[in-house]
């Protein structure tokens, strides 16, 4: 019997010491090494030459890439985050969804170690966009602007004049939306596109401009308004590009940026990555850069902000991944590295004046101009999302709504409904 | 007969110490003690992974919290009320009741005819049931994104319309054609999986039936009023509960094609609970949704039983 007894306790210490290997290694630990897992809404090439700068910077430090598509992303956080998965350390955070990521409890306050830096280091609209009830809760990596991208050789086929760069001089929506029709009898398969063509973080601006706000008002912006005037006008013109065929209806949104790159489109509005499509497209299209249009009778406003860094609160590798987060936010070398392949703009002041400087000779002569509207741009007419607790209500509502529209719904009865299911959301959240 | 003599033989031994009422004769013991050891790790796995779940979504869907970390708190019938006061859970359960009561009926019966089809003999049959077997095989993301491809309005079903001189249609960007392109696309993969149960039905069905109602001058409808149908009837119990069942909760082809447009008109329940759980974090609300969804399962299935258990 003592000796079945003996038996069972080495088994037991034997199954107890597999299980704390089994604890090491979910604890980050690999011979001394602390392994970091990220989880991001773009893929592991765009991080890549930072994630290699970082772990030369700390030999002792890994960095494991989770990367899940936009659509699923938000949905992955509340699942995992949401989930206490200590498997996730850092994680992208959109603009926009630090107020709900921090009011739900899935953001570690970075007050303490990272706000000085922020304000000191990263361009000045950041600090704003990453806190919530006065507290950092995110550090900033990207940031982003529009342009009106034209193809010059169907805009001279159809005898249309090239926008000008000016920003003073810049179009109508209402005026492109004529001088797409233009285009299309001349021949363009589809005419002016968005990049983002039924997302609010591209739309917003439209809405903006039309004098509509961002939709979330009231104490905590929690109050819903988004059937006013300006959304009703800027949706009806939206509705148009469809109903008159400028834009293709039923066609996923990430498949709109190549329909410009090889050559199918007249117009489109994207962001500095549409420069790098261009580029890397065989149809090698000669194109411009202008300034983003504004509603007639409105002011200019130009979509802005981009993906933040936060750090979950069930992580146990808090202060490697604090040293993660200093390295692609606030180190010049690592938020430049991030922007590198993509093409997008860094955060850090230093690395977006160099981002910003070469943006002239991003694509030879079609980027010609760039750097200068850029600077001009993001001073005078960027508008970021709404910082509420409901903003993926928000994104969620109005993207439906957006479809509809797209698809031929009325404009006023579409938005009409949205406000009254947005508002039922947030009242929720009260 | 041998079993019978040797619990006969242990009762009566048994029967000296306690009475033979209140307690099982050992051998009978150890046969129940063994069937139980063979269904525990089942009953275990059961109740860990479905009973215990189920009982916390219902407890859930009476709490309230503001995030999937923060404590709960009571909130009683709350949630239910926010359901039911919102006219748009009562439009998704109205859409998902249109869905079933259209997607069930044409798979079924195009399944039971092709069975029928696929059971006689002929040539090139091995052919034929693989192409109907085939879409049973397809990842249902990956179909899922090759109808979507096909249904776009500038895409490969409408280049064929157009060919043919019938104008091109809005199939899922139209209310009217969005549910029932999603029913198509279902019932592509649907039929044949649902059709591989009928033929196996069907198999078990004997011959000589169909040759005494030949005798008395049946024909073919006849013979499958009478004797097809009354002796597929436990195959085709199954058949309508899991595809109603399967067809309650589908999901795939709404989050990847339509996100319930347009207009809510493909907004089915399951997607309705997923885009409030985990799109919008509201827990507790999907948790009151999905106790709701069980109650119309439960419900419809045990009516079901209940009718197709029936003997004439």
């Amino acid at each position: 019997m003592r000796k079945h007894l003996r038996y069972i306790a080495v088994a037991v210490a034997a199954a107890s010491m597999i299980g704390l290997a089994g604890c090491s290694s979910n604890g980050g630990g690999d011979g001394g090494k602390t392994t970091l897992t990220m989880l991001m809404a773009d893929p592991q090439k765009n991080l890549q030459p930072a994630i290699d700068g970082f772990e030369k910077k700390y030999p002792n430090i890994k960095v494991n890439y989770e990367y899940v598509p936009f659509d699923q992303y938000n949905n992955l956080v509340e699942q995992r985050i949401g989930g206490k998965d200590a498997g996730v350390d850092v994680f992208d955070v959109d603009s926009g969804t630090v107020g709900t990521l921090a009011n739900k409890g899935y953001l570690v306050d970075l007050t303490s170690d990272f706000a000085k830096d922020v304000k000191n280091k990263s361009l000045p609209a950041e600090y704003e966009a990453n806190t919530f009830q006065g507290k950092l809760w995110s550090v900033p990596m990207w940031d982003s602007m529009q342009y009106l991208y034209y193809n010059k050789d169907l805009l001279a086929k159809a005898g249309i004049p090239e926008p000008s760069q000016d920003p003073s001089k810049r179009l109508t929506y209402q005026q492109l939306s004529e001088d797409a029709k233009k285009a299309q009898e001349a021949g363009a398969k589809w005419d002016l596109l968005f990049d983002q063509i039924n997302r609010y973080y591209q739309l917003q601006a439209v809405i903006e401009s039309a004098g509509g706000g961002s939709g979330a008002t009231g104490k905590n912006l929690l109050t819903a308004d988004i059937d006013n005037k300006g959304w009703v006008d800027a949706m009806s013109w939206y509705s148009t590009l469809f109903s008159d065929g400028l834009a293709p209806r039923g066609v996923a949104t990430e498949q709109l940026p190549p329909l410009f790159s090889s050559g199918q489109a007249a117009y489109i509005i994207s962001g500095p990555w549409q420069a790098a499509t261009n580029k890397a497209d065989k149809a090698a299209v000669k194109y411009g850069v202008a300034p983003t249009p504004f509603f007639e009778g409105g002011k200019p406003a130009m979509s802005t902000g981009s993906w933040n860094l936060g750090l979950n609160p069930a992580s146990k590798n808090q202060d490697a991944a604090k040293k993660l987060l200093q390295y692609l936010s606030l180190d010049e070398e690592g938020n430049s590295l991030t922007a590198k392949v993509l093409g997008i703009s860094p955060t850090n002041k230093v690395a977006f004046d160099k981002f910003v400087a070469g943006l002239d000779s991003l694509d030879g002569t079609n980027t010609a101009g760039m750097s200068k509207l850029t600077n001009e741009e993001l001073n005078t007419i960027a508008v970021n999302r709404p910082n509420t607790p409901g903003f993926t209500q928000l994104a969620d509502v109005t993207g439906r709504a957006f479809d509809d529209i797209r698809n031929g719904q009325p404009v006023q009865s579409t938005l009409s409904s949205a406000q009254k299911e947005l508002q039922g959301l947030w009242d929720r959240l009260k | 007969m041998g079993s019978t003599q040797v619990i006969t033989a242990t009762t009566n031994r048994g029967a000296g110490v306690m009475p033979a009422s209140r307690r099982r004769p050992p051998r009978l013991r150890g046969s129940w003690l063994a069937a139980l050891l063979f269904i525990a790790p089942t009953l275990v796995l059961l109740f860990v992974l479905r009973v215990i779940p189920t009982i916390e979504g219902i407890i859930s869907s009476f709490q309230k919290s503001v995030s999937a970390l923060a404590p709960p708190s009571w909130a009683g019938l709350n949630n239910y009320v926010a359901l039911f006061e919102n006219g748009d859970f009562l439009k998704v359960l109205g859409i998902t009741g249109i869905f079933i009561v259209l997607i069930v009926p044409f798979q079924i019966v195009v399944a039971i005819f092709v069975a029928l089809l696929l059971n006689e003999t002929f040539r090139g049959r091995g052919i034929v049931r693989a192409f109907i077997f085939l879409p049973v095989a397809a990842p249902a993301a990956v179909a899922t994104v090759i109808w979507g491809i096909a249904f776009q309005p500038q895409g490969p079903i409408n280049a064929v319309l157009e060919s043919v001189g019938i104008p091109g249609q809005p199939f899922l960007t139209s209310p009217s054609q969005a549910l029932i392109s999603i029913i198509i696309l279902m019932s592509w993969i649907g039929i044949g999986y649902w059709t591989l149960f009928l033929i196996a039905g069907l198999q078990d069905i004997p011959g000589e039936l169909y040759e005494a109602a030949a005798l008395d001058g049946a024909g073919w409808w006849r013979c499958f009023w009478s004797v097809t149908l009354p002796n597929l009837r436990r195959t085709l119990a199954f058949v309508i509960v899991a595809d109603t069942v399967s067809s309650l909760i589908a999901f795939v082809p709404v989050a990847i094609l339509t996100r319930g447009g347009p207009a809510g008109s493909t907004r089915l329940i399951m997607f309705d609970v997923y885009n409030n759980t985990f799109v919008l974090g509201d827990v507790h609300l999907g948790s009151a949704e999905v106790t709701v969804l069980i109650a119309i399962l439960v419900t419809i299935t045990a009516i079901q039983f209940r009718l197709l258990g029936k003997e004439k």
